[in-house]
């Protein structure tokens, strides 16, 4: 299985960018999630590494090799497409087979290919249906045994659980993983849902608008993360903008317009400079009016099932958000005025965005 | 690796597809598009001789003015006419589940089995009040252009029909469901939601109408001719392809005719190709009164009997106006005079015209596929945005004048039209590849692209991907395509007149019959072309269905 590598890939359409410039490396045998907001170029980067979309500039390798621009048909790398792309006019037999059946495989060994694969699908019994006959679930594990059955050397799966209902999409996320593993698969996945990306992923590259602005373990983009968007876009982030006041190994401090001074891990920025400190909404805490020095009102408060998130609002901040367990639920009341805290070591503070805060979060 | 793969893998490279797809274009450009409007170059070369004979001769120019003027009238009279008594029809086929639903779907194609020769004999002697009419004909219409229009009705009407009913399925029932739960009667909901929903459906199908109407030459000229039980001369009534036809006969002994000739070609030519842009971008722009709802009249009419009297009056105008009239001619079988006759001639155009068709058929698809796919894959370029328009020229093009422009084309390459066949195999090609393309590009394009580029990765070249996954996808819009040109090619008469003035295929053959007189041979000789027609379609459809897993 090979590692794949783009460099600088840049691919403009006529009136949007959707690669600028990108690089990432895909080790072998990693799952990679591309995770990033709709219209970020995941689907591009996908189509560019399988040979559908000639890139403007820049280079793919598979294993050091270049194969910019080499056709489809010979890279071995399968697409998994959103809608699955069963073809219609073929049973499930006849799907799966269908890369076998160019490459000219014995009829014997695409008999047993066709019975382990369906076993391990679980379709055996509907080899013969056609795919709109199918359940949604089915035609995705019938649309990964096709990719499987050309024993591709790199699996591209374009949010391959889109389609399916929520409860179903938590399942498959397991078994999807675990097969790419038994099998020694080269996976670049993509998909808007963070939590989709955290759970599966060995690693995530985290791209917005055509460009790559992180990649890093689950645990490292979700704790460790690069800008303010990232901090935002994995795992929701409170933030509070001021100025750096304070800076040492212990930890920094940051305050505001009016004076009110909150505390954060030790940072880079510099002293006086402009800043922005983000929180994640689950390490943010609800507190008693005095025991913090930023407080607000309850704004609202939805039951979430384990966990009630309430929503805070911090005169001259705007909204804080957090999580609070069950059990809190009869303690606070909409419109009551609560402190609002968190550990310092959760605290990241990152330089102010060039073009504003509003600017670097927004998703589109 | 064998020779075999050494040469798929050849074919498959890209240096390849490119030369292939450059190929393709520049066959289209060179054998359809500028033999059809190569007269327009007589605008130039001989403008001097079309002043001082037609511009400059009053009496020309009223008879040309006039028959192109009475041409249009009577396209947007067919049009409107198709389009209110078809809308209901493919409402019905769209959307309605009943008993013999694929009975009247064989039916409402029927018309297209009938060569455009016989279906004008037989709308003329059900409809025309002739001296000696026919036993159970109405022969009611006496002025020739109502004649026209009932006939261009019965052969246009199934273009609408289908075009609205592709459209019509095609658009999800759930936005009128949304409507109506919103309090919207159905009349409402259809109007405001539906209709506005498939413009594009209309355009296609008035363009094919428009154009259908403007251009058909021989199916008219023989029903003029039985109205006036003679050959046509000028002073009567004409429209633009007819007086095309009229003029060409004459212009074999008469050259002085030729400047008249190409001026109301050239006339035609322009003005359909403006009419094409015309309705293009009317159609697409122009707000209908849309938004407007009139609640208590509209609900009214939503309910009890007004629906059933749409439909029933729907499925009585497809009998009386459309099919009684196409098949009139067989009561000829029974009320006529039988007379002995010589076979073989008939015999012998009947095979020339099926190896025709044959051969043009098999060009389209070869031809006009890969031209097709070069267009629904290249929606955003410009060069296959303007191919897409290009491809309807031959359609709007009257075959009359298209079939001389043709002529005039390929006298350049061979003056004394020694090989006949090639020349009106030519023609051919030229009015039926449209048909090919415009079916292919329409399905293709209602593929999702991911099918193939599925495919692509699933190690498929590109034509293995093309012939494994989308070949049976658009197989039946394929063979929708093959089947109109085919039979296009089969009626035609004035195009292949205007090629070739002694040409010998069976409608040639029938016209002329019809010109002598001679109408139960000629009723025999239509009867005969409707059935073996009508057996080729059966077949085709056979085929298709098939394919509809």
């Amino acid at each position: 299985m090979p590692s794949v590598t783009l460099r600088g890939i840049v691919k403009r359409y006529s009136d949007v960018t959707a690669a600028d410039g990108f690089e990432l490396t895909v080790n072998d045998r990693e799952y990679l999630c591309l995770l990033g907001p709709t219209g970020a170029g995941k689907t591009t980067a996908l189509r560019v590494i399988a040979g559908l979309t000639v890139p403007d500039e820049g280079t793919v390798l598979f294993d050091g090799k270049d194969v910019t621009s080499l056709e489809p048909e010979k890279r071995n790398a399968v697409l998994l497409s959103q809608t699955y792309s069963l073809f219609p006019t073929m049973t499930v037999a006849d799907n799966v087979l269908f890369g076998p059946d160019i490459r000219k495989v014995s009829e014997g060994d695409k008999e047993q290919m066709l019975v382990s694969l369906l076993d391990l699908v679980r379709l055996t019994s509907r080899a013969e249906s056609y795919p709109r006959e199918l359940s949604g679930g089915m035609q995705q594990r019938c649309a990964l045994a096709r990719a499987i059955a050309t024993s591709p050397d790199v699996l591209l799966l374009d949010e391959p659980l889109r389609a399916l209902d929520a409860r179903l999409r938590i399942d498959l996320r397991r078994e999807l993983k675990s097969l790419a593993r038994t099998l020694g698969l080269t996976v670049v996945h993509v998909t808007h849902d963070q939590d989709e990306a955290l759970m599966m992923a060995d690693r995530i590259a985290v791209m917005r608008a055509g460009r790559i602005v992180q990649v890093g373990t689950p645990e490292e983009v979700f704790n460790e993360p690069a800008s303010p968007f990232v901090a935002n876009f994995v795992g929701q982030s409170n933030f509070f903008t001021g100025t750096v006041v304070c800076s040492g190994p212990d930890g920094a401090m940051v305050e505001d317009h009016l004076g009110r001074r909150v505390k954060a891990r030790p940072t880079d920025v510099p002293e006086g400079q402009k800043a922005v400190l983000a929180i994640k909404v689950g390490h943010t805490h609800i507190l008693k009016r005095e025991a913090a020095s930023l407080h607000g009102r309850i704004e609202r408060m939805l039951f979430e099932g384990r966990v009630v998130h309430v929503d805070v609002d911090v005169e001259g901040v705007g909204r804080f958000s957090s999580k609070v367990p069950l059990s809190y639920h009869g303690r606070y009341r909409v419109g009551d005025e609560v402190g609002i805290g968190w550990n310092r070591n959760k605290a990241k503070i990152f330089p102010y965005p060039e073009g504003g805060l509003q600017n670097e979060l927004r998703v589109d | 690796m064998g020779s075999g793969d050494g040469l798929l893998e050849f074919v498959s490279g890209k240096g390849f597809r490119k030369g292939w797809t450059t190929f393709n274009i520049a066959f289209f450009l060179f054998f359809i598009i500028l033999p059809t409007v190569f007269i327009l170059t007589y605008a130039v070369t001989d403008w001097s001789e079309i002043r001082d004979h037609v511009l400059n001769d009053p009496a020309t120019m009223d008879l040309i003015i006039g028959a192109v003027v009475v041409s249009f009238e009577i396209a947007a009279i067919v049009t409107v006419i198709d389009f209110m008594a078809g809308l209901p029809l493919a409402w019905m086929m769209a959307r309605k589940e009943f008993r013999g639903k694929q009975f009247l779907d064989t039916l409402i194609d029927m018309p297209l089995a009938v060569p455009t020769a016989a279906l004008g004999f037989s709308a003329a002697i059900f409809w025309a009040a002739t001296p000696n009419p026919p036993p159970f004909s109405l022969a009611v219409i006496s002025s020739p252009m109502v004649l026209v229009i009932l006939l261009h009705v019965v052969f246009s009407y199934p273009y609408m029909v289908r075009s609205l009913t592709a459209i019509l399925g095609g658009i999800d029932e759930t936005y009128e469901t949304a409507g109506r739960t919103l309090g919207a009667s159905r009349l409402t909901a259809v109007r405001t939601i539906t209709l506005p929903l498939f413009r594009a459906g209309l355009v296609t199908g008035a363009i094919l109408c428009f154009a259908r109407s403007l251009s058909e030459t021989g199916g008219t000229i023989i029903a003029l001719a039985t109205l006036y039980g003679r050959r046509m001369v000028e002073g009567d009534f004409h429209t633009g392809p007819t007086l095309i036809g009229l003029w060409k006969d004459a212009s074999v002994s008469d050259a002085s005719l030729l400047p008249a000739l190409s001026f109301v070609s050239i006339l035609l030519i322009l003005l359909a190709l403006v009419l094409l842009l015309v309705l293009k971008l009317v159609i697409m722009r122009v707000r209908l009164p849309m938004r407007k709802v009139w609640p208590t009249p509209e609900k009214l009419l939503s309910r009890g009997l007004f629906p059933k009297l749409k439909d029933s009056s729907a499925l009585l105008f497809l009998f009386l106006m459309v099919l009684v009239p196409s098949f009139f001619i067989f009561t000829y079988v029974l009320t006529g005079t039988p007379s002995q006759a010589d076979w073989g001639p008939f015999a012998d155009a009947l095979v020339t015209s099926f190896v025709i068709a044959s051969v043009v058929t098999l060009i389209d698809l070869v031809m006009g596929i890969p031209l097709a796919l070069y267009i629904a894959k290249n929606r955003s370029g410009k060069l296959a945005q303007l191919l897409d328009v290009l491809v309807n020229v031959p359609l709007i093009v009257p075959t009359a004048a298209l079939g001389f422009s043709l002529g005039l084309f390929w006298s350049n390459f061979d003056p004394n039209a020694s090989v006949p066949m090639v020349l009106i195999i030519l023609a051919h090609i030229a009015f039926t590849y449209p048909l090919v393309v415009r079916n292919v590009v329409g399905a293709v394009e209602g593929i999702d692209p991911a099918f193939e580029e599925t495919a692509r990765t699933l190690g498929a070249t590109p034509l293995q991907s093309f012939r494994r996954v989308l070949f049976p996808m658009i197989k039946s819009s394929i063979l929708a395509g093959a089947i109109m040109a085919f039979t296009r090619s089969l009626g035609e008469t004035g195009a292949t007149l205007a090629v070739v003035a002694s040409a010998n295929t069976a409608p040639v053959y029938i016209v002329n019959l019809v010109n002598q007189q001679s109408y139960y041979l000629a009723a025999m000789a239509c009867i005969v072309l409707i059935i073996i027609s009508y057996m080729f379609m059966l077949l085709l459809r056979r085929f298709t269905r098939e394919e509809v897993v």
